[in-house]
């Protein structure tokens, strides 16, 4: 995928100015940046949820707008926050929903089997009959995770997957992600608050000032004291830990 | 591959047309002469379009509340709470106003409702597609401003009223006051027609609303064409309010009762099961309150105040339910 002068105003304000980058496939790459600078519509741009103003978004080496709808729903899974869903509606049935840009809503026996793997891969068998609406939001979490899994698609979108979850939940949710790109994989974007899980769980940074690239590379090229306290403006202590720069602010 | 929730759902939609066709003998055979041919004839001539308007405008109100409740993702909000009873009620007057009561168009009563469905499909579209984007489907401001436009509409109609020539007002109070005791008659088999189209046209609409309902996200994510998917069935939308409003005047609280009793019943997402749900408990409240209302309170009550009554209740128990 790659992304060349993204531009997208509101109110004739740019979030979005000029952001330029490519993503490299089978990795995991994080956006970071403090609040408002953009990152978050950048993702809602590549992931066509939000329109853009200016430049291009190249998919597979064609213009995403030039995709049809439902043939990126089969290589492009995107999960965002907004997910309250009002209907009575099981974990299972969630999950089929993940096969619908294949078979509508009439699944083939091939449809049921890749159901069962997502939701045995995600460990949702005992609850795979309760209602969404029921259940914890670490739970309910995995359940979309496992119908993102049903799309079987090549790139996953995640919008501040683990907004909410406890430290526990939040932890296995990147750990989820880990597993995402290394066995299955998946190319995987996500939109991080918490700097350390961007740094110890992904490939690649992305990081957003004003809505622009401040720094875009590998972790240990992002994850820099003078980098981090210039895009956040805070103090920043970096440590090695298992191998992976991790990072203390105060 | 069908699950165990899908086969209970079919059996309670079984055992509800069991029950509605009980509802319609029942209400076809109370009192009836059968013995003298002519009297039979006579009940059935009058009994015979009460039931069928009845019929279509409990499955317009029960399939159109429920589009609409999946489409704003919330299930106490109705068309009638955002007014669009309101908009057609005015734009029926609005009609005779301007052309007047001996005009072609007050005299044909198909050729009235063409004019209505026509102008309110394209006002209800619009007003309500743009109150929808704008608020970006945020029920909050969607309920407030709906309900401002459903008094605006209702003081502009008044307006008209009190201006009117009194001979055109009072031909117009015939068709305005449709009940269920004033059946407007003459347009059963246009609405029959069109009900039976909106389906057909709408039937790929109708499928990805199960898709609809996991929110804009999600459905743009598995490949829905949403801001046209979303028009299209806002259109029929106004469409069944239409024919509804047409045939036996505004029920406000109908749709909001039959739709969530609907819900409750079935705990599915799937929407023809929750369309044919609704309908069918609300041929059968209908049907059968109607039987009430004509052989037990002798016509002192009409059915729209139990409707009315029930349907608040109803209304306060779910808000304060839903805390």
């Amino acid at each position: 995928m790659n992304v060349k002068n993204l531009i997208k105003k509101y109110d004739g304000k740019a979030v979005v100015d000029s952001v330029s980058f490519e993503i490299p496939k089978g990795k995991v790459i994080s956006l970071i940046g403090p609040n408002g600078a953009g990152k978050s519509t950048v993702m809602g741009m590549i992931s066509r949820l939000i329109a853009k103003d200016e430049g291009l978004i190249e998919f597979e080496d064609k213009d995403l707008s030039k995709w049809k709808s439902k043939e990126l729903a089969k290589r492009l899974a995107i999960l965002t926050q907004h997910n309250n869903v009002q209907m009575k509606l099981t974990v299972r049935e969630l999950v089929s929903f993940g096969r619908f840009p294949y078979s509508g809503s009439r699944l083939t026996q091939e449809d049921y089997d890749i159901i069962d793997k997502a939701i045995s891969y995600m460990e949702l068998e005992a609850f795979e009959d309760r209602f969404i609406d029921e259940l914890s939001g670490g739970q309910r979490q995995r359940a979309y995770i496992a119908m993102v899994i049903a799309q079987d698609t090549e790139y996953v979108l995640l919008d501040e997957p683990t907004n909410n979850l406890d430290i526990y939940h939040a932890t296995n949710m990147m750990k989820t992600v880990r597993k995402l790109c290394d066995e299955l994989g998946k190319t995987v974007i996500l939109v991080l608050h918490e700097i350390n899980y961007a740094a110890f769980y992904s490939d690649y940074i992305c990081a957003f000032l004003d809505g622009k690239i401040a720094r875009f590379g590998t972790v240990e090229e992002v994850i820099t004291k003078e980098t981090l306290s210039q895009i956040y403006k805070v103090d920043f202590e970096i440590m090695n830990i298992g191998g992976k720069p991790l990072t203390i602010y105060y | 591959m069908k699950n165990e929730a899908y086969r209970a759902n079919v059996r309670k939609l079984v055992i509800l047309s069991i029950l509605m066709v009980l509802a319609v003998v029942l209400y076809m055979v109370i009192d009836v002469n059968f013995a003298n041919p002519k009297f039979f004839k006579f009940s059935m001539k009058i009994r015979t379009p009460k039931l069928l308007a009845m019929l279509v405008a409990a499955f317009a109100i029960g399939a159109a509340s429920i589009v609409f409740q999946s489409i704003i993702n919330n299930t106490i909000v109705t068309p009638c709470l955002l007014g669009m009873n309101s908009l057609y009620t005015l734009l029926h007057t609005a009609v005779y106003f301007f052309f007047g009561a001996s005009s072609f168009l007050a005299v044909n009563a198909n050729a009235a409702f063409i004019v209505d469905l026509m102008l309110m499909i394209v006002v209800a579209t619009f007003i309500y597609g743009y109150l929808f984007k704008k608020t970006n489907y945020n029920v909050l401001y969607v309920l407030l401003i709906g309900t401002v436009l459903s008094s605006f509409f209702g003081s502009v109609q008044s307006t008209m009223i009190r201006v009117m020539d009194p001979n055109e007002y009072d031909a117009l109070l015939l068709t305005l006051v449709a009940g269920f005791d004033n059946i407007n008659g003459e347009i059963i088999g246009c609405c029959v027609l069109l009900l039976a189209l909106l389906v057909f046209i709408l039937r790929k609409d109708l499928a990805l609303l199960d898709v609809i309902t996991l929110g804009k996200d999600q459905a743009i994510n598995l490949g829905v064409d949403y801001d046209r998917c979303i028009r299209r069935l806002l259109i029929g939308v106004t469409a069944c309010i239409a024919v509804a409003t047409a045939m036996v005047g505004p029920i406000s609280f109908l749709g909001l009762i039959i739709a969530n009793l609907g819900r409750q019943l079935m705990k599915t997402y799937r929407h023809s099961h929750l369309i044919l749900g609704s309908s069918l408990i609300g041929m059968m409240t209908l049907v059968a309150g109607q039987c009430l209302v004509e052989h037990v309170f002798a016509y002192a009550i009409p059915v729209s105040v139990f409707i009315t009554l029930g349907g608040g209740i109803y209304f306060l128990y779910l808000l304060l339910k839903k805390r």
